[in-house]
């Protein structure tokens, strides 16, 4: 029983807040933990009067609140079950929370709670992403393929997304070569049943991690798989683009992941493509090789980066 | 809420007066938000400690019980006052249940009554995250430790939901009957803020008796004499469903009202049964230890054993059942020195399989991420021994339980822990040592009772003064005609019955369509009488024929079940290995009804002998489509009769009956000579 934490059901109740953002939810979070050094169980049991008074909480949020704590008793079944079904939900206040997501995200976009299954201490290693579109072409493929057995060489973790295409390719290359994986779901992750089934020997064997931010139960939608990239590129240190169409997931995941100043390495197309890769790059990502090795078209990595990549 | 104002709202929704004064603490308790562990002997109200709340609180409580019968009577007792209750359970349909799930969603349920099962069920879970919850209740809370005398897997999942209920959530678990240790470890698991409440065990009104005996027959003889001597109506307790029949059957031979009761008896019957005990339509239930918790009958006047229980827990508990309403009532053991460890003992030993066995589960679930009946077939165990083995390895956090849609799975845990043995071990010479304090008990020179109580951590200051040792009146078996005779002419026309139509409960919920394969009959139980030694001799002597008296006494069975049914054939079960015993006693028996044989009926492929598979799945497989019978027109339209010697899993059986039903048979009866009592063979 000590396996469980019994903090779990406030985190599951707090981490989806209706209508609460990510960040307003973050901050409430280390008011309680920092500045008010209590925990989210202490903190429930404080009076209307403390919230207003000394959390300086709105009538509205109050009013959220109180609603969120008659779910309570709701959330510790989800809890259990969860828990009983082998699911691990890790909160970010938790040592086993991923630092690299953590340090990537911030209190802006970090889950409050991360739902897996599998080996948890991939969380903790060295990791790349692969990203790229689900009708990807052959050579795009290939450049996924070699991507993940380097890293798998290395001993980095290869995140993606579950998509056909690039995201499964990256996924089932990983697994090939021995490395570690995370699936980073579009959904929650009690519906990913087929995934369970057809990674099972993977996962028990600790090679693949699966990741959820979701509501556990959360049905696949075009909003999640959305939502679901920046955790992609949170989860990773690297990110290699595949290949990237003019809009779309991939496209707008690197535009977003520039603008906070990540580096991004694209392959660089070949001059019969017809793709978005070299946009990207006069955009700002760094253009690599089909080995990944980064190209010499005069993109200026910054010294960190500046190494033979594979 | 102050005790006063409670007591008014007391009387206007229960009609009942005062609180007692323990009830009232806890209830008090309830109110703060509070969790409590109640240890009140039975029949002392600690139910009203959760109804009475329940309907003050603005939600639903939620009671986890594992006692179907129980849950039936209070639901009825609290419908009956207005207050809006229901129950959850197997004994139910689906739609039945479905119904309730979607009343307590919309917050129409005052009081749920729940299986602890039902935690493993996706719709009463997706019921559970969006009701109005107000409180749960552990009820029969000693099942959730495995040091108590009915530890429950299924409760496991409780303790994992009351611990990760929020702290100020009202929580009550209740028990009639848990040892310091048992107590200990309750607040171990689900002590999160909870204090514990014992109230006193001694139970003035009931005469304690043991009595010794030399066989089985002196339980019989002396039951027989006496039973209906004794005041009132009461229970019988046998060790094992086949004696709950043999002695329901004795007293209705000696034309004395009376039941077996177990749980192999189908749902329905046993309402009828329960209901019948309440009415005192019996002299007496002879049952396993099925019947009883949550049977609400004030005057059960007389509770007797005629096999051991396996620890003074397990007894008390039982015994408990009897003179709620404070009148006398009798409490008597037969205890045989010879033979009744027997049982008890193989209960403890096989209560865990062999590490083999654990690992054997393990490593296939290992390999592939499996149902249990794949499971049941990959490792060829039994089911009850692989659903130990998973409820421990999930105990132990090696294996997960997961569901695939509607499907259970079993996963292997990444990173999981080594097996633990060294806690079934304790287990092991725990309940060895309560085994033998039990025995203690039985040779005791002191008063009962007060042993008794102090076993349960409840000691009495002063002797009951109501026990044979305290009083004098001790019960001693002596055995006269005719009696004896009696007894005799009994096992000679006693025929178990074979069970292949599809229980009513199983009817009820998948109708099977109609089988031409009837009830069978056996001339005797394998070790009743001295049927099984002469079988057994038969078996392994090569050229001797099964005796007359062998065929005599099956055909005595044949009259006696079959009565005037016609046949057209005689078939036999062709043998597993050479030998033409069953062949030449299937010839005799048909000779002797005037009936012809045929000997076509055979084997097109090897079989295993049925005893090296330990599940019955395997047991099916190991027959299917192993019999032809040619040529299969002859078996068009006709009424056979289908003889064998032995009869136990009733595999083979089935399996030729599907047979002859494809080519046309419009009845098969099945006839043999002994029926085996689990593990004869």
């Amino acid at each position: 029983m000590n396996r469980y934490n019994s903090e779990a059901p406030y985190w599951i109740t707090i981490a989806h807040l209706p209508k609460w953002g990510t960040e307003k939810i973050n901050r409430l979070i280390v008011k309680i933990f920092h500045q008010f050094q209590m925990n989210l169980e202490e903190f429930f049991k404080l009076s209307e009067t403390d919230w207003l008074g000394n959390f300086l909480l709105s009538e509205q949020e109050i009013s959220d609140l109180n609603n969120a704590k008659n779910e309570l008793a709701n959330s510790a079944f989800l809890a259990e079950d969860l828990y009983s079904q082998g699911y691990e939900i890790i909160s970010l206040n938790s040592p086993a929370y991923s630092k690299i997501l953590k340090d990537n995200l911030k209190i802006k976009h970090a889950p409050p709670v991360l739902y897996v299954k599998g080996n948890t201490q991939i969380l903790q290693a060295d990791s790349i992403a692969i990203v790229g579109s689900r009708d990807a072409s052959e050579i795009s493929l290939q450049f996924t393929d070699n991507i993940a057995k380097a890293a798998s060489e290395r001993n980095q973790v290869v995140v993606s997304g579950f998509a056909k295409g690039v995201d499964k390719q990256a996924l089932d290359s990983a697994i090939k070569y021995h490395g570690k994986s995370i699936i980073v779901l579009p959904q929650g992750i009690m519906t990913f049943t087929s995934g369970f089934k057809r990674y099972y020997q993977s996962i028990i064997q600790g090679d693949v991690l699966v990741l959820s931010v979701f509501h556990p139960k959360s049905v696949w939608s075009a909003g999640l798989a959305m939502a679901r990239n920046p955790i992609i590129y949170g989860l990773a240190k690297d990110i290699f683009v595949a290949q990237s169409s003019e809009k779309g997931g991939t496209w707008s995941g690197v535009i977003n992941g520039l603008k906070k100043g990540r580096v991004i390495y694209v392959r660089m197309p070949e001059d019969s493509e017809i793709n978005a890769n070299r946009l990207l790059i006069e955009k700002g990502a760094a253009p690599v090789d089909l080995a990944g090795n980064v190209s010499n078209s005069g993109v200026n990595l910054n010294t960190n980066t500046q190494r033979t990549l594979f | 809420m102050k005790r006063e104002q409670a007591e008014i709202k007391l009387r206007h929704i229960f009609g009942l007066k005062t609180f007692y004064d323990s009830q009232w603490v806890v209830i008090e308790r309830l109110f703060e938000g509070k969790r409590v562990l109640f240890i009140e002997k039975t029949g002392f109200g600690k139910s009203l400690c959760y109804q009475f709340p329940a309907t003050q609180f603005n939600g639903t409580t939620v009671i986890f019980s594992p006692l179907i019968a129980l849950m039936r009577d209070q639901v009825q007792k609290l419908q009956s006052l207005g207050i809006s209750a229901k129950a959850i359970h197997s004994n139910q349909t689906e739609e039945e249940n479905l119904q309730i799930i979607h009343n307590a969603e919309n917050n129409h349920i005052k009081i749920l009554y729940i299986a602890p099962e039902r935690m493993e069920n996706a719709h009463w879970l997706q019921t559970a995250r969006t009701m109005k919850l107000s409180m749960v209740v552990v009820d029969e809370a000693h099942c959730v430790s495995m040091w108590g005398h009915d530890f429950r897997p299924a409760f496991r999942r409780i303790v994992n939901l009351v611990n990760l209920l929020p702290s100020s959530f009202p929580v009550l678990a209740t028990t009639a009957t848990a040892t310091k240790r048992v107590e200990q470890d309750i607040l171990s698991q689900i002590g999160k803020n909870m204090h514990s409440m014992r109230g006193t065990l001694l139970r003035p009104n009931l005469r304690l008796r043991v009595a010794h005996v030399a066989s089985e027959d002196e339980k019989m003889l002396w039951l027989g004499e006496n039973i209906e001597k004794l005041p009132g109506t009461g229970i019988i307790y046998t060790g094992t469903q086949i004696s709950t029949q043999i002695y329901a059957n004795w007293f209705n031979y000696l034309k004395i009202p009376s039941v077996a009761y177990n749980s192999r008896v189908d749902p329905e019957s046993r309402k009828i049964i329960e209901q019948g005990l309440l009415d005192n339509a019996y002299k007496c239930v002879v049952s396993t230890n099925a019947l009883g918790m949550g049977i609400d009958k004030p005057d059960i006047r007389f509770i007797i054993h005629t096999q051991i229980p396996q620890s003074p827990v397990h007894y008390y508990q039982e015994i408990g059942r009897a003179g709620r309403d404070g009148r006398p009532a009798l409490i008597l053991l037969f205890y045989n020195p010879k033979d009744d460890l027997h049982l008890p003992k193989s209960f403890i030993e096989s209560a865990k399989p062999s590490d083999k066995k654990y690992y054997a589960v393990i490593n296939a679930i290992k390999s592939e991420r499996l149902g249990l009946h794949q499971l049941i077939k990959t490792v060829n165990l039994k089911q009850t021994q692989v659903r130990v083995i998973l409820a421990d390895l999930i105990e132990q956090g090696i294996v997960n339980e997961v569901l695939e849609g509607k499907n259970k799975k079993y996963e292997y845990k990444f990173n999981a822990p080594q097996l633990n043995i060294t806690t079934f071990e304790e287990l092991r010479s725990s309940k060895f040592n309560e085994l033998e304090k039990m025995v203690q008990y039985t040779n005791l020179k002191q008063c009962r009772m007060q042993f008794l109580c102090d076993f349960l951590g409840d000691s009495l200051p002063n002797p009951c003064e109501n026990c044979d040792n305290d009083t004098g009146k001790h019960i001693k078996v002596t055995i006269i005609e005719p009696w004896r005779s009696r007894l005799e002419n009994f096992k000679g026309n006693y025929f178990p019955e074979l069970e292949l139509e599809p229980q009513k409960g199983e009817n009820r919920k998948n109708p099977i369509k109609h089988s031409p394969l009837v009830n069978g009959v056996a001339a005797s139980y394998y070790g009743f009488s001295n049927v099984g030694k002469t079988l057994h001799q038969c078996k392994y002597q090569h050229g001797v024929d099964f005796p007359d008296d062998l065929v005599n006494l099956t055909l005595k069975a044949f009259y006696h079940h079959y009565r005037d049914e016609q046949f057209d054939l005689v078939l036999y079960v062709p043998p597993t290995e050479s030998g033409n015993l069953v062949k030449n006693f299937a010839g005799k028996i048909a000779q002797a009804l005037n009936l012809p044989i045929s000997d076509n009926l055979r084997k097109i492929r090897t079989t295993l002998p049925q005893k090296s598979f330990e599940t019955n799945l395997l047991k099916g497989d190991n027959v299917a489509g192993a019999f032809e019978y040619e040529p299969s027109r002859d078996i068009q339209d006709k009424s056979i009769l289908l003889v064998d010697d032995i009869f136990d899993s009733g595999a083979t059986i089935k399996e030729i009956g599907k047979y002859l039903s494809k080519l046309g048979a419009v009845k098969v009866a099945p006839l043999v000579i002994a029926k085996t009592v689990g593990g004869d063979i």
